[in-house]
């Protein structure tokens, strides 16, 4: 119990650090580099809900993008076409998402393997393909544009067309999201899921039922996938089809396969590191997937585990 | 009606024809080293661009079409030989890895070749009379093209000892390494094969449809169902799949949009896929 203790208090102490760091950064830093940060949290957001079904449950899902952008049209659409204010939409921006999880995830966790992967990027390229066309709803390519009013959310007055004051809500957004995931893959639900990544035909002689754990992780990725893609709305004030493609997906795995699979730390480090990388080398490569892409097959091929893997093979040598 | 009718026919089965050959060479790779190659699309788009600069310097269609494919199948010997092989036997890295390479080689063309679309004008200009429209002949010449490469590699599967080997590793590898076939080397010429094809195929693609950056990703999709509903490693289900899809979609689209038709084709794989992942005409 104290070994846990400490554990936890190992994390809690850096994890706090680095928020209270971010929360000083807006008065330092530059409005350009807070709505960057913004852009940053949200798919930090994403990529630890990734992190979710790929680092845990072993599902390497490429359909994140579908709820990645019914999020960002749950939230662009209702406030746009619909008045709804914004505590709502996003909240909705959670459940829409997990609806539609429900009913790929029924279907698609019966597939293991590489007809999982082939399934869900199905499902994405379905919705992308319904996005682009609907276009009277959805703005198809162009999008859609909107601008939310201000609210009061307890004590405290939201604006988000202000930047610092998106970039705080976000911020307090993705971290409670962070500690609520970081609670549940320890909790038993958690140890469930990594006894199906570590060997699924065990988990079933235990007696779990593999498909309804793998379908509860896929539900609780899409909705946070949502979530994810309603916070990307509400920075942006936009959503457009080309929000789900499969290849958005991409970028979670990116993330994930860089800072280090199944750590949750790991896809938010790798989130930043890869995100800087393209920020800074925009200029001087006008292609940033260049960049994405070797970074991914060297990582792929020299550390599997990531940089947090990397890391802890440098502690448990030094 | 009779005339667009016949029309649509003709280039669902050309379409289907390329198709079938993008797709056995994804099949193929897939049949011997279980490995989804990502980057499949991505050798498809660096045919036709690498065909587009061999026909802007020396001027001839027909030396592209048999020279690119070569550069490409090279290119696809260092992917195999240098990052592959490595982790060959773990089917998700793979898919992560080869999705990696699609990305690099996507926007590595993107840095040399441009954003814009390119045309490759097609080497034959003779239009065909059907009916009261013009249909051109390139479409039919393409679609022989495409058949003889299938028998082709069909003698070189049934008939050459390289095709008798990879066949014996798809059957059972354990066996194959104890019958002394170099599984390795099998491995190696499978994968410069596979994207050779694709690369082939970019070319022949080349003329119907335009040349850039991003006209590889669709087209992988496209292969990947075709090569589940004709069954993963069931080569001749792959050319069949592929005919049936594009008539489908070809067809269908002369009466509903051809985004709707797309949709329907797409809900109908994942109706193969829960109920019959062997494939449609797998065992």
């Amino acid at each position: 119990m104290t070994n846990q203790k400490r554990e936890s208090l190992h994390f809690i102490i850096p994890f706090f650090l680095v928020l209270l760091i971010l929360a000083i950064v807006p008065f330092f830093a530059s409005r350009f580099f807070q709505t960057f940060l913004t852009e940053l949290f949200v798919w930090v957001l994403f990529a630890i809900s990734f992190d979710l079904i790929f680092g845990y449950t072993a599902l390497l899902s490429y359909g994140q993008a579908l709820f990645f952008g019914l999020g960002s049209y749950t939230v662009t659409i209702l406030m746009r076409k619909y008045g709804f204010n914004t505590e709502l939409s996003l909240f909705l921006s959670i459940i829409i998402p997990i609806l539609f999880a429900w009913f790929v995830g029924y279907f698609s966790v019966r597939l293991t393997g590489i007809h999982f992967v082939i399934i869900t990027i199905i499902f994405a390229i379905i919705g992308n393909i319904i996005g682009e066309t609907w276009t009277s709803f959805t703005g198809g390519s162009d999008g859609l544009t909107f601008s939310p009013h201000p609210f009061r959310l307890g004590l405290f007055q939201v604006d988000l067309v202000d930047i610092k004051g998106n970039y705080y809500f976000v911020l307090v957004i993705v971290a409670i999201c962070f500690l609520f995931l970081r609670r549940m893959v320890q909790s038993p639900l958690g140890r469930i899921f990594i006894s199906i990544r570590e060997n699924e035909e065990r988990a079933r002689l235990i007696g779990y039922n593999v498909q309804r754990y793998k379908l509860i992780a896929f539900i609780i990725a899409g909705g946070l996938s949502g979530l994810a893609g309603g916070l990307y709305s509400l920075t942006l004030k936009y959503a457009c089809a080309s929000y789900l493609h499969w290849s958005v997906s991409g970028h979670a795995v990116v993330y994930t396969i860089v800072g280090g699979m199944g750590t949750l730390i790991g896809p938010a480090l790798g989130a930043g590191i890869v995100m800087s990388l393209e920020h800074y080398l925009v200029d001087i490569l006008m292609a940033t997937d260049l960049v994405v892409g070797i970074v991914l097959v060297i990582m792929v091929l020299m550390a599997p585990k990531g940089l947090i893997g990397l890391l802890r093979l440098k502690f448990k040598r030094g | 009606m009779l005339s667009q009718l016949t029309v649509a026919i003709l280039n669902g089965i050309v379409w289907g024809l390329i198709m079938a050959l993008i797709a056995l060479g994804l099949n193929m790779i897939f049949g011997l080293l279980h490995i989804i190659n990502m980057a499949h699309g991505a050798l498809y788009m660096l045919g036709a661009v690498v065909a587009w600069y061999l026909i802007e310097y020396i001027g001839s269609f027909w030396i592209a079409l048999i020279v690119a494919p070569l550069l490409v199948g090279f290119i696809g010997l260092v992917i195999e030989r240098g990052l592959i092989r490595t982790i060959e036997d773990k089917p998700i890295t793979t898919i992560i890895c080869t999705f990696g390479i699609m990305l690099v080689i996507q926007h590595l063309v993107l840095i040399v070749f441009g954003g814009s679309p390119r045309r490759i004008s097609p080497p034959i200009a003779y239009r065909l009379p059907i009916f009261d429209l013009q249909y051109p002949s390139i479409r039919i010449v393409i679609a022989l093209i495409s058949i003889a490469m299938m028998i082709g590699l069909w003698l070189f599967l049934r008939k050459t000892k390289y095709g008798l080997w990879m066949r014996a590793v798809v059957q059972d590898r354990e066996m194959a390494v104890g019958l002394g076939i170099p599984v390795n080397k099998v491995y190696m010429w499978t994968f410069v094969l596979g994207s050779a094809l694709a690369a082939f195929s970019g070319i022949l693609a080349a003329p119907i449809v335009s040349v850039e950056f991003m006209m590889g990703r669709e087209v992988l999709i496209m292969a990947f169902i075709i090569v589940i509903v004709g069954g993963m490693g069931n080569l001749e289900g792959s050319v069949l799949a592929a005919i049936m899809i594009s008539l489908i979609q070809g067809v269908g689209a002369l009466f509903v949009p051809p985004s709707i038709a797309t949709v329907f084709a797409l809900a109908f794989m994942i109706i193969v896929l829960l109920l019959r992942p062997q494939g449609l005409f797998g065992e």
